[in-house]
């Protein structure tokens, strides 16, 4: 199988952890190296108080670095190392820049986020499908 | 409708609108304002006694808070850089704006001075999150950036108790706490909250709430604001408060769940959409009003001190929010501007959020990678700045 380098999508929510264990399957059968990458989403924008973006950035950093340490866990206990990127931005923009960036042979996400924002501006899947530089695959 | 009924419809209203800013991803202050908006002119509500006394609170809590999260170490490094473009970035756009409204849209005297202060603020809060988004935050062009926000707020606040004041003979025991308060709090407050602390039921804020009800009462009765004290009064505290975080996470905990929705719901409510819908020429003049100054003024300096991003500096220093919806709810409480002239001001702070901020992130992004954040960046800060 092609798949060298596998980026997976994580955010957490339970169609990204079904998409983490597809990428760890395709990782064990391809001896593929894995990458997790975690986005960070945009903090409350026009905010009021300096209070509201302070504690959204630190459940931010706490939620993504539990999500970090979970991962790595369940990586391991397949028998694979994972290196989890954990970064902030804007998703689809960013996982189709580290995915060229990184050149990788094959990005794996989730078919949706936590967020309705995930979907008010056509799904970040969706949006990663067309920008990415290698295959995609959407897990349902 | 009741004051219960009216109570019930707001507080489903704060509710709605909090899982709307988590889903949408926008702050919840600008969602209860444009929810206090909607509720306010499709059911015609008045706004009770209650809700006014709740909101002026809550702006003064907001004030007390604006000064607290200053990172006053900091600013003593960049002041000599961030005075000049503070100064301007309020300057500027009072001046003009007040001139405007006075002699081209014919306000009287004190309209036009709310007007001008109400639209010279910049927003610390929406400034703070683009700069930790973009990482300039650690930058030292963040950290100026900061800095030159809270000259303008200083002197938001500073105006806006000083150009309005009408002095009483309650002015000496106002300015009396108002000073001793300054000195002394940041002094009692490590016994007290070491001996009263940590507790369910919370002395620390009740101190707090004690002090700001205090001074709201003697501003009031001194026919003056109690905004500048409380600021300061925030900003003196402001060292504590970085040290001993979790009070100020309480602090927050009570006033986002409870205060500050009622202030912002409050300003919403209070604009009219027919008046603004009927203004739109005199929103666009207000508009530029605000920008063009700040544009004009600041982005001079801002080659020189915060280059090369000179466009990003003037655009984040030409946003507005929490102050602007301060002054303009103290203009329209204290009976100086009508509703329709609030509505119009409202409107262009909220526009002042928006439009600089998004035009900012959409083309003038700067693209710093977090190794040439470190290396720009001062000296670590010893307090707030450190977890910010």
């Amino acid at each position: 199988m092609p798949f060298d380098k596998i980026l997976v999508a994580i955010d957490g929510s339970e169609c990204s952890n079904r998409a983490f264990a597809k990428a760890l399957d395709l990782a064990t059968l391809a001896n593929a190296r894995i990458t997790a990458l975690a986005v960070e989403g945009p903090l409350p924008a026009y905010a009021a108080t300096v209070g509201e973006v302070d504690e959204v950035k630190r459940e931010k950093d706490l939620f993504f670095s539990a999500l970090a340490s979970r991962v790595r866990q369940e990586a391991k206990q397949r028998g694979l190392e994972v290196d989890v990127d954990v970064r902030p931005g804007h998703a689809a923009e960013l996982i189709s820049q580290v995915a060229t960036e990184g050149r990788y042979d094959l990005v794996v996400l989730g078919h949706r986020g936590h967020f309705l924002r995930d979907h008010l501006l056509g799904s970040t899947a969706d949006r990663v499908a067309e920008h990415a530089p290698c295959p995609v695959m959407i897990v349902r | 409708m009741s004051d219960i009924a009216i109570a019930a419809l707001l507080v489903a209203t704060i509710l709605i609108a909090s899982t709307i800013s988590i889903e949408i991803g926008l702050s919840v202050a600008l969602i209860e304002l444009l929810a206090g908006v909607i509720v306010g002119n499709t059911f015609d509500l008045r706004v009770p006694s209650w809700l006014t006394f709740i909101g002026s609170f809550a702006g003064v809590l907001l004030t007390f808070q604006a000064g607290a999260e200053v990172d006053v170490p900091q600013f003593r490094r960049e002041w000599k850089a961030s005075v000049s473009i503070g100064f301007v970035s309020f300057f500027a756009p009072f001046a003009v704006v007040g001139l405007l409204a006075r002699y081209g849209l014919g306000w009287n005297r004190r309209e036009s001075e709310i007007g001008g202060l109400a639209l010279s603020t910049t927003s610390l809060a929406v400034v703070y999150a683009v700069l930790v988004e973009t990482g300039l935050n650690r930058a030292l062009v963040g950290k100026r950036l900061m800095s030159a926000t809270f000259v303008t707020d200083i002197a938001t606040v500073a105006g806006l108790t000083v150009l309005f004041v009408k002095p009483t003979l309650w002015i000496v025991p106002f300015v009396v706490v108002s000073l001793a308060l300054i000195v002394g709090l940041p002094k009692t407050s490590p016994w007290f909250f070491g001996r009263y602390g940590n507790r369910v039921i919370e002395p620390e804020i009740k101190l707090v709430f004690a002090v700001l009800c205090l001074l709201l009462w003697l501003g009031g009765r001194a026919n003056s604001q109690a905004v500048l004290p409380a600021f300061i009064l925030g900003l003196v505290m402001s060292d504590h408060y970085a040290r001993h975080r979790i009070e100020q996470e309480r602090l927050r905990v009570v006033a986002f769940a409870f205060l500050t929705p009622f202030f912002f719901l409050k300003g919403g409510m209070s604009v009219s959409a027919g008046a603004l819908w009927a203004n739109l020429g005199i929103l666009a003049i207000l508009f530029a009003g605000k920008m063009v100054p700040k544009f004009a003024g600041v982005y001079p300096l801002a080659r020189r001190y915060t280059a090369p991003h000179a466009t990003f500096t003037t655009l984040l220093m030409s946003t507005g929010l929490t102050f602007g919806t301060i002054t303009s709810l103290y203009g329209l409480n204290a009976g100086i501007i009508d509703r329709t002239k609030f509505s119009l001001l409202i409107a262009v702070v909220v526009l002042s959020a928006i439009v600089p901020t998004a035009i900012a992130q959409r083309f003038f992004r700067p693209h710093v990678e977090l190794e040439d954040a470190a290396s720009l960046a001062a000296p670590a800060t010893a307090q707030a700045g450190a977890s910010r």
